[in-house]
């Protein structure tokens, strides 16, 4: 079993090698293969651990090798498969080695083919690192080499160059990574500093130890520490007001978008809740904050996927308004719900994603939904997919968001917080309106697209086989949620509606489904027939702030990005050169000056100096005297 | 090879005299050949040293001037093993990737004689041994600067040399005045580190010696405000001058407040930790703002080398093993790590010949492996775990936490100001569209160039996942100098907190 | 009774004549004859107080200087000819060729 935690782990690694061996090397569909083999070689690992896992019961625990040993920090690189890891291996090798497979494909025509393989593997790589290590420092290597590689990926056609924000709002590929890399380097600094704290309070970074010392630590440490963990986790799963990044890390290629910006890297965030689950479920005010962050994020986001034009944005917005109810049931305390949400939101978020690419690559790139409409025609099997999606999405039953999403409303009634149950409810309401917004402006209605001279097709034949599991999970997955109620409570807490809420269950789910399917029927009367915009809606004040995301980034720019170029510029030439630099040059100044000033006493005249000698003499004398006199 | 000391630090001086009798022509061969031998024989050192013992190995002891206590007595601990062991691979490093044209012997003498300074440096345990190595140091960089330099070298060497001589004079007058105490105390002369050590001052005396040792250390670390210097002399520099400039000398000052201030004053240098981590956090972020203004790719490292000596800096007083192991770790970090950004400013500038951002774009395209070892040398920079960057400053921050919660994150900011910067030079010169035509003529790296990156990738990526052999012995050594420094704090506030800031696990 | 003060204060009183000599002249002559009174005033307080004290040493010293300034005299007056010779004057104002 240790060897199978091995190879889960270290199968991308070896892929992203030998794809970075042909990096600079034109475009092998082998490499691909190879890669995609690996991968499914790491799910098949973690498949059999998990059924390990499962049947056993008992956890797989490995130590590899010491990596930072200092007086009494000692951290080691120990890699551990229990319940919570096992879970997120499986879901993240299988939508991985999906995602591979769907690259072969959707890459196709890239000239970098090989490096984008390799970025994608050590994309995973790093993923499993965060997901198994057994220490908080270890998932601080993940966490911080999943936000290289989405640098890395997000910026994969570095080569575009920047434009205005009116023309693209993202600026330019490379653009978007940068704001990726430092905002989650802003929350990577919370994560750091609560490391620090646990450190310096239990001794050490081992999950094990950690947890165990959590009975006699102070609650002011605690809270510190929850709080800190949580900033990071506001980061790395985009949460406000640390979330504009997500829907500009669009630029990066559509797979990179379904497996690192809706199914994997952007959960870490809970996950790093669930895992350190009890450290926050001592920590009431914290959860609390993170539940009531988690609700505003879901309503938040989802307001401003409503009016957005843009395929992949919407959906990018999608994600992260499926993060805030992810968080906001680790808030309240139903961890394994919020995991469960997760895996089932990997499955369901990255099809749409994939599904989303196969359109993109149809259109020629075009990402417009206004611009699209009635493909149907020419892709029935894109449109199956995107359409079973988006109803497992908006909640559909018998499909997999059915399940795990009705879970976290009916907790948030369970808690009696009942102004986060209605903005709960209301956002799955306007969930289930802008993905069929979506669906029925890019699939039904008049073809748009002719007017461009675009000409549709379906993606490859073994794109859309690959895609089919994804597809199948997304209807099944809700079916298994007593069964992994039962595996996962061996380590995380279960968690148990009242019995109130047992007899209300009807009604909650009841209402929730009225909600979204007259936000589905809403979608349909106002998008199927075909794009009928209107002037007044889109002048409207809150069609304006919406399609302007809140002017929040252009708030950022105004009063972040641009002042500290600014404040930089302003040290630089005006502090560093003028004040401090100054100073050092003045001090030399005035040495060479006063040299130079009294060169003047050497006239070359004997006379002057037989006077300045004589003056100097009495001059000593006349001191010699005082201080006997004085002394 | 019992004088293996003696050998690694008089060895290159005298193959390098020996170097004026070699053809011009051979004269980088040789020079890299003797470059190689001393760092084979720095390796032999480490294989050989005793890495489970705190204390001084290697030791030599011979009077020089018996009637005042100068002696020559060297030896080499955990602390000052691998800066012996980073110099001599730099100054290979920096040999063989030279590409300076114009009287390559002068400069491959020069340069031979400025690793026996360094090496002298830091193997140096007697008070005039050290400062001999110490000054002699700045003759070879200013000749460096001096000759090989840019438009502006003469006002950068001057400044460079005036600066940091000014500084040294002032630490002279300290080092004269403990001997001196030594003398009124003992009865005999000596200026040996390890009898100065057994010295008490009083907090007075304690306090503007630490002083007078502050401003010689200080200035060449370079600690704000005394870091204008650096831009000029690394903007002038050849890229040799500003690999070993960066690299090396920089340490040298770290180097002094770790084995004179902190064991010699240890009630001093807890008193002055506030003033030092204010300095070093001005130093983080100032300098970090600054360097994102720049427009010279050489000046944007130039700023980034000193705001990373303010997390070393930060890190030496945090007083905890930590701290200061970290510390130590940082400065071969920094030193391998902004050695190779400035070599890599060095290639393109060889092809370009300017370092100007503006005039980049796009060369990611045009040099693939070039942005690649570029890119793997600024997350080293910006601290990406399993780089060797994160290891030391994970560990400083880490350390200090347990001095002060807040000043630490003022730091911490370190690693979003750095990614700041660092990203916005990869992306201004890498990304984006080749806007100037000439550059898609460029070629990337050769073999040569390459040769000399491999080791240094290769070291960054080893050390950044198994730091273990380098961090256990300096962790010895250290463990010992603050176990020393704890019996020797004469204020209880010292004792206090040097005990506390040890202790991982504090009582409620 | 003529004490040592007397001879103190006439030593002094030459040292000033010779110091306010040295300060005004201009003539490099003048300037010798000035040092030449104030070697002089050293050497009747020597004298003076190698008496009061009953120690050779002093009478010793005032030897000294006489001879060291009969050797001074001696290469310095060369020297005074050749400047003449070379500048055609001694007048010190004119003499500058060492001004800074």
């Amino acid at each position: 079993m240790e060897n199978l935690v091995y190879i889960a782990l270290f199968a991308p690694l070896v892929s992203s090698l030998f794809a970075g061996l042909f990096a600079m090397s034109p475009r092998k569909t082998f490499v691909g293969v190879v890669s995609s083999l690996l991968l499914f070689i790491s799910f098949i690992s973690s498949a059999v651990l998990g059924y390990h896992i499962a049947t056993t019961g008992a956890n797989v625990h490995v130590t590899m090798m010491d990596w930072i040993s200092v007086a009494d920090l000692h951290i080691p690189f120990g890699f551990i498969a229990d319940h919570v890891s096992v879970t997120m291996m499986v879901v993240v090798s299988l939508v991985s080695t999906i995602v591979h497979i769907y690259s072969i494909g959707y890459m196709d025509h890239d000239k970098s083919f090989n490096r984008f393989f390799s970025y994608l593997s050590a994309f995973v790589f790093s993923m499993l690192v965060l997901v198994m290590s057994d220490n908080f420092a270890g998932l601080f290597i993940g966490w911080e080499g999943v936000g290289v590689c989405s640098w890395l990926l997000i910026g994969f056609w570095y080569h575009k160059p920047d434009v205005s924000r009116e023309e693209n709002p993202s600026i330019s590929p490379s653009w978007a990574a940068n704001e990726a890399f430092i905002m989650n380097r802003i929350a990577d600094l919370g994560m750091l500093v609560g490391l620090f704290i646990i450190f310096w309070s239990t001794g050490s970074l081992q999950y094990d130890v950690v947890f165990s010392q959590i009975p006699n630590l102070a609650p002011a440490v605690l809270t510190a520490a929850a709080m800190a963990l949580f900033i990071g986790a506001m980061g790395k799963s985009a949460q406000f007001p640390l979330h504009t990044w997500l829907t500009d890390a669009m630029e990066g290629p559509t797979p990179v978008s379904a497996l690192i910006h809706a199914a994997t890297m952007v959960t870490a965030g809970v996950f790093l809740v669930i895992r350190a689950n009890p450290i926050f479920s001592v920590t009431p005010e914290v959860s609390y904050f993170i539940a009531a962050l988690g609700t505003f994020v879901a309503f938040f986001a989802a307001s401003m996927a409503l009016v957005n034009r843009d395929l992949k944005r919407i959906i990018a917005f999608s994600t992260l308004s499926q993060l805030g109810y992810m968080f906001a049931a680790a808030g309240l305390g139903a961890y394994w719900i919020a995991l469960f949400h997760l895996a089932a939101h990997a499955f369901f978020k990255a099809l749409l994603f994939l599904g989303a690419g196969n359109v993109m690559h149809a259109m020629h790139g075009e990402l417009d939904i206004f611009k699209m409409g009635g493909l149907k025609k020419q892709m029935r099997w894109t449109y199956a997919y995107m359409g079973l999606a988006s109803l497992a999405l908006a909640g559909i039953p018998p499909l997999a968001g059915f399940f795990s999403k009705d879970a976290i409303i009916e907790t948030a009634f369970n808690e009696g917080t009942l102004i986060l149950w209605a903005m709960l409810v209301i956002t799955a309401g306007m969930t289930a309106f802008y993905s069929f917004r979506q669906v029925f402006l890019t699939f039904l209605g008049d073809e748009r697209y002719k007017e461009f001279g675009i000409h549709p097709h379906e993606m490859y034949g073994f794109v859309l086989i690959a895609m089919s599991p994804l597809a199948i999970l997304a209807v099944i997955a809700g079916f298994f949620r007593d069964w992994f109620n039962s595996f996962i409570i061996h380590l995380l807490p279960n968690y148990e509606m009242s019995e109130n809420t047992h007899h209300l269950a009807l009604i909650l789910g009841a209402i929730v489904l009225v909600v979204a399917v007259s936000g589905i029927i809403l979608a349909y009367k106002k998008y199927a027939k075909g794009l009928k915009r209107s002037e007044k809606t889109e002048n409207g004040l809150i069609y304006k702030l919406l399609i302007n995301q809140y002017y929040i980034p252009k708030i950022y720019e105004a009063l972040i990005t641009k002042p500290y170029a600014e404040i930089s510029k302003l040290m630089w030439t005006k502090v560093d050169m003028r004040i401090v630099d100054a100073t050092v040059d003045g001090i030399a100044k005035f040495i060479y000056k006063s040299g130079d000033g009294s060169r003047k006493m050497q006239t070359g005249n004997l006379s002057n100096y037989l006077n300045w000698m004589a003056g100097g003499a009495l001059a000593l004398l006349f001191i010699a005297v005082a201080s006997s006199v004085i002394g | 090879m019992s004088f293996i000391l003696s050998i690694l630090i008089f060895f290159p001086v005298v193959a390098g005299i020996l170097g004026f009798i070699v053809e011009k022509g051979s004269a980088r061969v040789y020079g890299i050949s003797i470059a190689a031998i001393e760092f084979i024989l720095s390796l032999w050192l480490w294989m050989n040293f005793d890495s489970t013992s705190a204390s001084m190995q290697f030791v030599e002891f011979f009077p020089i001037v018996k009637d005042f206590g100068i002696n020559y007595y060297v030896g080499v601990d955990g602390i000052s093993l691998f800066l012996v062991v980073m110099t001599t691979l730099m100054t290979l490093i920096g040999m063989t990737s030279m590409t300076i044209k114009t009287e390559i012997k002068n400069m491959v003498v020069t340069l031979l004689f400025l690793e026996m300074t360094m090496v002298g440096v830091f193997l140096a345990l007697d008070a005039i041994v050290f400062y001999f190595f110490w000054e002699l140091s700045l003759v070879p960089m200013l000749y460096i600067i001096g000759a090989w330099g840019g438009p502006l070298r003469v006002y950068a060497s001057i400044k460079f040399f005036l600066y940091t001589f000014t500084g040294s004079l002032i630490m002279l007058v300290g080092m004269l005045f403990v001997a001196y105490s030594f003398y009124s105390i003992t009865g005999v002369w000596s200026f040996a580190l390890t009898d100065w050590y057994a010295l008490k001052f009083d907090l007075n005396y304690q306090f503007w010696l630490f002083l007078a040792f502050f401003v010689g250390f200080a200035i060449k670390v370079p600690m704000f405000p005394f870091h204008t210097w650096l831009p000029y002399a690394h903007g002038q520099a050849p890229t040799i001058g500003s690999v070993i400039l960066a690299a090396v000398l920089l340490k040298m000052g770290t180097y002094g407040f770790v084995r004179f201030s902190l064991p010699m004053f240890p009630d001093a240098s807890v008193m002055m930790i506030l003033p030092i981590a204010i300095i070093s956090i001005i130093m983080i972020i100032y300098t970090a703002m600054v360097a994102y203004a720049q427009e010279d790719m050489k000046q944007v490292i130039a700023y980034s080398s000193v705001s990373h000596m303010g997390i070393i800096m930060l890190g030496i007083f945090a007083m905890n093993s930590q701290g200061i192991t970290g510390s130590i770790f940082q400065m071969l970090s920094h030193g391998i790590v902004s050695g190779a950004l400035f070599m890599l400013v060095g290639v393109i500038y060889d092809r370009t010949h300017t370092k100007i951002m503006s005039n980049f774009g796009g060369l990611a395209t045009i040099m693939p492996k070039y942005a690649l070892v570029f890119g793997i040398m600024l997350m080293a920079s910006v601290g990406l775990p399993l780089t060797i960057g994160f290891v030391g400053e994970f560990l400083v921050l880490i350390g200090f936490y347990k001095v002060s919660p807040i000043l630490t994150i003022l730091a911490g900011t370190s690693i979003i100001v750095g990614a700041i910067y660092m990203l916005s030079v990869y992306k201004k010169s890498f990304f984006g569209e080749v806007t100037n035509e000439e550059n898609k003529k460029l070629k990337d790296l050769n073999a040569k160039e390459l040769w000399s990156f491999i080791p240094l990738v290769a070291i960054v990526i080893w050390l950044g996942i198994y730091p273990k052999p380098v961090l256990t012995p300096i962790d010895n050594s250290v463990q010992a100098m603050l176990s020393f420094m704890k019996e020797k704090a004469i204020t209880p506030e010292a004792k206090n907190m040097i005990i506390a800031t040890q202790a991982a696990k504090e009582a409620k | 009774m003529i004490g040592l003060n007397h001879y103190l204060i006439v030593a002094g009183l030459l040292f000033a004549i010779g110091l306010i000599g040295v300060i005004r002249r201009r003539n490099l002559l003048m300037l010798f004859f000035a040092t030449e009174i104030m070697l002089n005033a050293a050497n009747v307080a020597f004298a003076a107080i190698s008496h009061y004290y009953n120690d050779l040493s002093g009478q010793m010293f005032a030897f000294f200087i006489i001879a060291i300034a009969a050797s001074e005299v001696a290469i310095g007056l060369g020297l005074l000819i050749l400047i003449y010779k070379k500048q055609g004057t001694l007048d010190l104002d004119d003499l500058a060729s060492m001004k800074g």
